[in-house]
């Protein structure tokens, strides 16, 4: 009994341990800038200083002065003013979009992959995640020139458009650049959990229900669909989640109002130095997905209860 | 030697002809703009000797207790500077810093293009006004960089580039705001290539980037021109400078590689190879004559008068100007 228990903390420590240190304490760190005042050349304004008298480190703060070092105004700043919440809005978008397009485009090569020849299936899985040998900012610019007007992409596209009469349209430096890149990069990420859960699924059970008269649609939304939704769901999260923070593809291929909320958040560290507005925005960040993937369990419990 | 300094500033040339000299060897990291530098010195970024910053960065670093001062006797060719450029308010005496090139922030343009839309790029309107930009829209982009776009801005209304007046600033940002929708993107990394390939048609930019891109689309042997100009309401200017990081491991090769620098023919190199404008006086003789025609590096008096170097902005206005920003960047 009690060596089966020094095994679970020896197993579960390190991982316990990692996520503490650097997860759980980055973030009580960065809750704590939230309340206070950016410091003049970047950084926080300091709690504590050296005394040129002393030569001591001493605390400035105390119970008189604190309103000089704590403050609301960062949340203040992002409850008044509506452009934050619609950038949220935005990047919930952004990424809801990047998940869903990934998730039609990706369920059935998922699909035709696991039904391939056992031999051939190693091969297709590895051409999946081949993209991901070459760095992926240098993916990132080869969409720039690919998109860029004069590549022979926006060319090719732009005179089929001429022929039916509708103006060049811009596709660098656009939303619509931003959600192609989005799904491209993040594509993998939904193949492989749906490949790993479709590839498991019992065959028995499609003929069964073709023995009892179910077509095609019915095989597929009634069996396949249903026992392939933890893949859908990891991938999902897979795709939702980075997509969501992503800065580096509307900075690059993304128009003068492409930007995301990630953009934003880095903005505030590198750029203006306002590290506690960054904070802000990224508690706010954590917050919004923590209750979304709340939701998402509360509602994948009412579906199960439903089954049952 | 470790050197933490702006992308496209020191020619591989140069570093490896410094190597040569020192028998060491130079680890080159680099950053795209002051900002993104400071905020990772500031967050404790260790382990370089000489760092390259813009002028207006040296006052934080130096607040911050990031500096070394200067060992003068290290450097018996800090003579060679252009007095112009030597002793500024922001480093009186060069306690800190020796200047080693300064660049213009002013309009790329493809000429052809602009020639054909009759549209003059002298003023800074090509940039800011929606008539012209009507003619141009997705074709210009701007620098994504707070303290330049602003001062251009402030610049094209009337005002110093430095202005700390909170209603100055709102004109500036009106002005901004009105032209955005017009702009393909605030780029500061690929406008380069995007100019050459004839992508865009105009990018407010750094001189030495645009006399690169100029260079890149001659080496191309593309069908159109790419040039730059000066804008009559003037521009901002930057002058960058070498410091000694307090903690650097290797101090004196820090100040053999800035010595090796202030050198006229090694400081010569930074304008022949990246076409920035040069505050080393010993260096004339070494540049390019067709280079020293070219008024961003070589502006005379009259340009001089037009030309504002950037200053460090006091908190307030400066916490005004990134709130202008974070607005201008969020709003649809």
């Amino acid at each position: 009994m009690r060596n089966n228990r020094l095994a679970k903390w020896l197993i579960s420590g390190p991982p316990l341990l990692y996520l503490l240190l650097f997860f759980a304490i980055p973030s009580a760190i960065m809750a704590f800038a939230a309340f206070r005042f950016p410091g003049d050349y970047g950084g926080l304004l300091p709690l504590m200083d050296v005394n040129p008298d002393t030569g001591k480190t001493e605390l400035l703060i105390n119970a008189a002065n604190f309103r000089e070092f704590l403050t609301l105004e960062n949340f203040a700043r992002f409850f008044q003013e509506p452009v934050f919440f619609e950038l949220f809005i935005k990047s919930f978008w952004y990424a809801g979009l990047t998940t869903v397009i990934c998730l039609v485009l990706a369920y059935p090569l998922a699909w035709l992959i696991a039904r391939s020849p056992k031999k051939h299936r190693d091969l297709l899985v590895l051409l999946v995640i081949l993209p991901f040998w070459s760095n992926f900012l240098i993916r990132v610019y080869s969409w720039m020139i690919i998109l860029g007007p004069q590549g022979y992409f926006a060319r090719s596209i732009n005179a089929v458009l001429g022929v039916i009469g509708v103006g060049p349209v811009q596709l660098l430096f656009s939303h619509f650049a931003v959600i192609l890149v989005l799904v491209y990069v993040h594509l993998p990420f939904m193949v492989l959990p749906l490949y790993a859960n479709l590839e498991k699924h019992d065959m028995n059970l499609l003929d069964a229900a073709q023995d009892l008269g179910a077509n095609a649609w019915q095989r597929f939304w009634r069996i396949t669909w249903p026992l392939s939704l933890p893949g859908v769901w990891a991938g999902a999260a897979l795709v939702f989640i980075p997509a969501l923070g992503m800065f580096a593809v509307p900075d690059l291929v993304g128009g003068t109002d492409g930007i995301m909320i990630g953009n934003l958040i880095k903005q505030q560290f590198l750029d203006s130095r306002d590290w506690p507005f960054g904070s802000v925005l990224s508690i706010m960040l954590t917050l919004a997905v923590l209750m979304l993937a709340g939701l998402a369990t509360l509602i994948g419990r009412g579906g199960k209860r439903n089954a049952l | 030697m470790h050197l933490f300094n702006w992308n496209n500033a020191v020619s591989s040339d140069t570093i490896k002809r410094f190597e040569a000299e020192c028998k060491c060897k130079v680890q080159e990291t680099y950053y795209g703009s002051m900002e993104e530098a400071l905020a990772k010195l500031t967050a404790g970024a260790k382990g370089f000797d000489v760092i390259g910053p813009s002028n207006y960065g040296i006052p934080p670093l130096a607040k911050l207790g990031l500096l070394q001062p200067l060992d003068k006797a290290k450097l018996p060719n800090i003579r060679n500077l252009n007095p112009a450029f030597a002793n500024t308010p922001l480093d009186p005496n060069n306690q800190y810093s020796a200047p080693y090139d300064f660049t213009v922030t002013l309009v790329g343009y493809n000429a052809d293009k602009l020639k054909s839309l009759g549209i003059d790029p002298t003023s800074w309107a090509v940039v800011f006004d929606p008539k012209l930009l009507a003619k141009l829209k997705g074709k210009v982009t701007v620098l994504d960089d707070p303290r330049e776009v602003i001062a251009a801005a402030l610049r094209y209304n009337g005002f110093s580039a430095n202005s700390q007046k909170p209603e100055e600033l709102k004109k500036a940002v009106a002005t901004i705001k009105a032209a955005k929708p017009y702009w393909a993107a605030f780029n500061s990394q690929s406008y380069i290539k995007e100019l050459t390939l004839g992508n865009i048609w105009v990018a407010l930019g750094y001189s030495n980037d645009l006399f690169q891109a100029r260079q890149d689309a001659i080496k191309a042997k593309r069908a159109f021109r790419i040039d730059y100009t000066l804008q009559k309401e003037g521009n901002g200017m930057t002058a960058d400078s070498f410091v000694i990081h307090k903690n650097a491991p290797r101090p004196d090769l820090a100040h053999q590689f800035i010595n090796f620098m202030l050198d006229g023919k090694n400081a010569a190199g930074i304008t022949n190879n990246v076409g920035a404008g040069n505050p080393n006086a010993a260096a004339k003789p070494f540049i390019d004559k067709a280079l020293l025609a070219v008024p961003a590096i070589n502006p005379d008096a009259e340009q001089v008068k037009q030309l504002e170097q950037l200053t460090d902005l006091n908190a307030a206005t400066r916490r005004a100007w990134n709130r202008a920003w974070t607005d201008i960047k969020v709003g649809g």
